[in-house]
C-alpha cells in the first residue's frame, strides 16, 4: 500500500513538471549548443537564396515563401539521413539538411516543420497538399511519377547485405534462398528479396537498431537495407560485418505535388546550383560522409531516371 | 476473503506458512539475481549504457513522449465516451431500428483487433484520398475500438440502477428520456467511474499503437530515442517503468473510487478488455 | 476480391499462426492465472504479494511493450527462444494477469458459508481450494473469461510488430504487394469476428450448461 502511495506520488510529480516544461521550452534557447549544430548552422550560412525574380508571382515558391515555413515530409528516425536528435530536437543528417538548404533558397531562412510521414502515404500527402516537398528515401519509379512529381534525383543509393562475422556462404543477394533474412518492416528491401531469392524466409522489425540486434542475437542469417545505413552500423557495432557491393540502385527524388511543373523546374535549378558550389557534397561530408570513407560520389544526373 | 479459506493458523500450520514464506521467497529473488548476473555478465548493466538515462534531455524527450501519450488518450477516451454513451443509449432503446445497429456495432467492433482498425486508417483510407494527420490516425482508431468498450460499461452500469427508480421517475411524469437523464444516468455514472477508470489505462495503453503509426507518443519516442543512441534494451526498459508508474497510478486510482462504493451497487463488470 | 484469392495460401498460414497464438497463450494463462489465483488467496503473505505484484504489473504495461522487451531483452539474459514461442509466452503471462483478476472476483463471490463448511469437514487449503471454491468460482466467472478469450485473440495480432507473421501480419504483407486494402483488411477482421464469435458460442453453451441455481 505504501509503496503504491509513492509510485502515485511519483507519477504526480512527474506530470508536474512534464506540464511545466511543456509551457516553457517550445524554443530551444534552454539547451545548450553541441558541436555538430555549428557544424550544420556554418553549412546552412553558406546556402544560396534564389533571387526574388525566381519566386514568381502565384507560384508554390511564393505560397512557401509568404508562410515563412517549409513544410517537409520525412522521418524522425533514419539516422544519417534523417535522425531526430533528442538533445537539440534538431533533425539531422543528409535529408533533413537538404530540406533546411531548400527552405534557406526560398524563404530566406532554413526553416522548416517535419511531418513524420509513413511511407505508404507519402503520395496523398503531397496531393492534398500537407506537405511541400518529401526528403525521405523516396525512390523515383514510372508508377509513383503517375501520382507525384519527382525532382532530382538527388542521391543514389542502394540495398546491401550485412552478417554476423565469421558467417560464411552469404555474399550476395541469391544466397539468401533458404535463409532467415532479417528486414526493416514495410521498407522496399522486402520485395527486393521476394524478387532476388523468393525461397528466402523474411522476419520484419519495427526499426533498424532493432533488426541490428536480431541480427547479432541470430534471429537470421543476414540483414537487408540500405547500404549506408549497415555501414555505419558495422562500424559502431565490429561484430557484424558488410559483404559484397549493393544490389540494387535506387534513385532518391525530392517528392513535389504531380502536375507542378514549375515548382519541380525550380527545385532541378536549385539541386543544380548547390551541386555547382560544393554545397550537396559538403552536406554528404557532414552526414553520410562521417561513416562512408572518401571523397563525396558524384551526383546522379537531374532527370536521369524513368519518371523524374 | 482474507478468512474464507483458511482459520487463525496453529502451530503447525504457522511453521508450514514460515517455510512456504522462505521457499517462495528464496525462488523469486534467486530468480531475479540470476536474471540480473545474465544481464551483467552481457554487459548489459554498463554505467556506458545507463549513462544517458541520467540526463536531461533524455528525459524531457521521453516525458515529451509521455505527454503526448496521455494527449491521445485523454482525446481517444472523450470521443470514446460520448459514442459509448450514445451507443449504450441506443441499445437499450425501445425503438428497434436504433437498437440493432447499436448492438451491431458494440458486438462487431468488440472483435475486430484495434491494430487491423490502425493499419486501415494507415494504409486504406489515404488510397481513397483520406489521409488524416498523424494524431488523428492513432486517435481514430482507438475512439472506435474503446466506444464499443465503453458501451457495454455504460449499458452495465445503467441496468444496475433499481428498476423501481425507473417506475418512479415514470410515475411522477417524467418523459422517457427525463427519466434517463434526470434518474437512472447519475446514479449509473456514480457506479461505472472505477470501469471507466480502468478502461482508460486500457486505451492508455493502447496507443502505445503510435508505435506503428509513427505518431511520437511514449513507446514511439523510445523507438527514435534508440535509433538514436543504439541502446535498445536501456531504452525499453525505461520506457516501461515510466507505463508502469503512470498506469499504476490510475490503477490505484480506480480502486480507491471502488472501495468507496457500497457493494450492493456494484454493476457486475463485463470484463471487456484484457 | 483476387487479392484474397490469389493470396489464399499466404492468409492461411497466418490464420494457422494466430489461432496456434490464441490457443497455446490462453492454454497458458489459464494455467498460470489459476497459480495466481491460488497465492493470492492463499495464508502465506509473500505468495500474496508475489501474487499481487504479478497482477499489477502484467495490468499496467503495454503488452507491445513486454514484446519488444522479451524479444529483444530475454537473449541477453541467455534466454533464446523462437519469436513464436517467445511471443505465446508473452501473451500466456500477460493475459494470465487478467485471468487471476477474473479468477479471484468469482472466489470472492462464493458464499463464506462454503469456506468455512470446508473447514468444518477438515480439507486443508489445498484441498477446499481444488474441490469446493475452485469448481464454483470458475462457473461464475465463465462469461469474464470468454471476454478474456476474445481480447486475447485480438491481442495476438500485435505479435506482427516483433515478426511473427500471423494473420494480421499476413494481411499487411499481401496488401503491400496488392495495393487492395479494403478487401485485404476486411477479410482478415471478419476472419477474427469469426474466430470471436466461434468463443462467444462456447461460452454460451458452457454457462447455460454449468450455471448454478442458487
Amino acid at each position: 500500500m505504501v509503496s503504491m502511495k509513492r509510485m502515485a506520488a511519483v507519477a504526480a510529480v512527474a506530470m508536474v513538471g512534464l506540464s511545466a516544461c511543456s509551457g516553457t521550452d517550445s524554443g530551444s534557447s534552454a539547451v545548450p549548443g553541441v558541436p555538430g549544430e555549428t557544424k550544420g548552422g556554418d553549412l546552412l550560412a553558406k546556402a544560396p537564396v534564389a533571387a526574388a525574380a525566381d519566386i514568381l508571382p502565384g507560384s508554390t515558391m511564393e505560397k512557401i515563401k509568404q508562410r515563412g515555413e517549409l513544410i517537409v515530409g520525412g522521418s524522425l528516425d533514419a539516422p544519417l539521413l534523417s535522425q531526430q536528435n533528442p538533445t537539440t530536437g534538431e533533425v539531422e543528417g543528409f535529408d533533413a539538411d537538404m530540406g533546411k538548404a531548400l527552405a534557406k533558397y526560398i524563404i530566406g531562412e532554413p526553416k522548416v516543420k517535419i511531418v513524420n510521414s509513413a511511407s505508404e502515404t507519402r503520395e496523398a500527402l503531397l496531393s492534398n497538399g500537407t506537405v511541400d516537398v518529401v526528403f525521405q528515401t523516396y525512390t523515383i519509379t514510372p508508377e509513383r511519377a503517375k501520382q507525384v512529381a519527382f525532382a532530382g534525383p538527388y542521391y543514389s543509393s542502394g540495398l546491401s547485405l550485412a552478417v554476423r562475422k565469421g558467417t560464411a556462404g552469404i555474399a550476395k543477394p541469391e544466397d539468401l534462398n533458404g535463409k532467415t533474412v532479417i528486414a526493416g518492416a514495410n521498407t522496399p528491401a522486402i520485395p527486393a528479396i521476394k524478387k532476388l531469392a523468393p525461397q528466402a524466409k523474411i522476419v520484419t522489425f519495427g526499426s533498424d537498431p532493432e533488426c541490428m540486434q536480431a541480427l547479432k542475437q541470430e534471429r537470421g542469417d543476414a540483414y537487408v537495407q540500405d547500404e549506408t545505413l549497415l555501414v555505419a552500423n558495422a562500424q559502431k557495432d565490429p561484430s557484424v560485418q558488410v559483404v559484397g557491393q549493393p544490389f540494387t540502385s535506387d534513385p532518391y527524388g525530392i517528392g513535389l505535388k504531380h502536375g507542378d511543373e514549375q515548382f519541380k523546374k525550380f527545385v532541378n535549378d536549385w539541386l543544380k546550383k548547390i551541386q555547382g558550389d560544393g554545397l550537396w557534397q559538403q552536406t554528404w561530408k557532414n552526414s553520410i560522409g562521417t561513416v562512408v570513407q572518401g571523397e563525396a560520389p558524384t551526383p546522379p544526373q537531374i532527370g536521369s531516371v524513368p519518371g523524374s | 476473503m482474507s478468512n474464507l479459506l483458511f482459520d487463525e493458523p496453529g502451530p503447525r500450520a504457522r511453521r508450514r506458512i514460515r517455510v512456504a514464506t522462505v521457499v517462495g521467497a528464496v525462488a523469486v529473488l534467486g530468480l531475479l539475481a540470476l536474471a540480473v548476473r545474465q544481464f551483467a555478465a552481457n554487459g548489459q548493466l554498463d554505467a556506458a549504457r545507463w549513462q544517458p538515462y541520467a540526463t536531461w534531455p533524455m528525459w524531457r524527450y521521453l516525458l515529451d513522449g509521455l505527454w503526448s501519450t496521455v494527449l491521445a488518450a485523454v482525446v481517444s477516451a472523450a470521443i470514446a465516451m460520448a459514442a459509448g454513451l450514445a451507443l449504450a443509449l441506443g441499445r437499450l432503446s425501445r425503438r428497434r431500428w436504433v437498437r440493432l445497429p447499436a448492438a451491431a456495432y458494440v458486438e462487431v467492433v468488440r472483435t475486430v483487433p484495434a491494430l487491423l482498425l490502425v493499419y486501415v486508417v494507415l494504409f486504406a483510407l489515404p488510397r481513397y484520398g483520406l489521409d488524416l494527420p498523424l494524431f488523428w490516425k492513432l486517435v481514430v482508431p482507438l475512439a472506435i475500438s474503446n466506444a464499443a468498450a465503453f458501451a457495454e460499461i455504460f449499458r452495465a452500469g445503467i441496468l444496475s440502477v433499481e428498476r423501481g427508480q425507473n417506475e418512479a421517475g415514470l410515475a411522477v411524469g417524467l418523459t422517457h428520456g427525463q427519466t434517463m437523464r434526470m434518474i437512472v444516468l447519475p446514479q449509473a455514472a456514480r457506479r461505472v467511474l472505477p470501469s471507466i477508470v480502468s478502461q482508460s489505462v486500457g486505451l492508455l495503453k493502447d496507443t502505445s499503437l503510435g508505435f506503428v503509426v509513427s505518431y511520437a507518443e511514449l513507446l514511439y519516442s523510445g523507438k527514435v530515442l534508440a535509433t538514436y543512441n543504439g541502446l535498445l534494451i536501456q531504452t525499453y526498459i525505461i520506457v516501461a517503468l515510466v507505463y508502469l508508474v503512470v498506469n499504476a497510478s490510475l490503477s490505484k486510482l480506480a480502486r480507491t473510487l471502488e472501495a468507496r462504493q457500497p457493494r450492493a451497487h456494484r454493476p457486475r463488470r463485463r470484463l471487456a478488455r484484457a | 476480391m483476387s487479392a484474397i484469392l490469389d493470396h489464399l495460401p499466404e492468409f492461411w498460414e497466418g490464420l494457422i499462426v494466430t489461432l496456434q497464438l490464441t490457443a497455446a497463450s490462453f492454454l497458458g494463462a489459464a494455467v498460470v492465472g489459476l497459480v495466481i489465483t491460488a497465492m493470492r488467496v492463499s495464508p502465506v503473505g509473500v505468495l500474496r504479494g508475489i501474487g499481487t505484484a504479478y497482477v499489477e504489473t502484467f495490468q499496467n504495461l503495454p503488452l507491445l511493450v513486454l514484446l519488444v522487451l522479451a524479444v529483444f531483452g530475454l537473449p541477453e539474459i541467455g534466454i533464446k527462444a523462437d519469436l513464436l514461442v517467445t511471443a505465446i509466452v508473452v501473451i500466456a503471462l500477460y493475459e494470465a494477469a487478467y485471468i487471476a483478476e477474473a479468477l479471484r472476483s468469482g472466489v470472492n463471490a462464493v458464499s463464506a458459508g462454503q469456506g468455512e463448511a470446508a473447514r468444518a469437514l477438515g480439507l486443508t487449503f489445498g484441498q477446499s481450494l481444488r474441490h469446493v471454491i475452485l469448481p464454483q468460482a470458475l462457473r461464475t466467472v465463465i462469461q469474464p473469461l470468454g471476454n478474456i478469450f476474445i481480447a486475447l485473440t485480438m491481442n495476438t495480432s500485435l505479435a506482427a510488430a516483433i515478426g511473427v507473421v500471423d494473420l494480421t501480419a499476413a494481411a499487411n504483407r499481401v496488401n503491400l504487394m496488392e495495393a487492395q486494402p479494403i478487401p485485404i483488411f476486411v477479410g482478415a477482421g471478419l476472419a477474427y469476428a469469426l474466430i470471436a464469435a466461434c468463443a462467444g458460442f462456447v461460452t454460451g453453451r458452457l454457462e447455460r450448461r454449468l450455471v448454478m441455481v442458487r
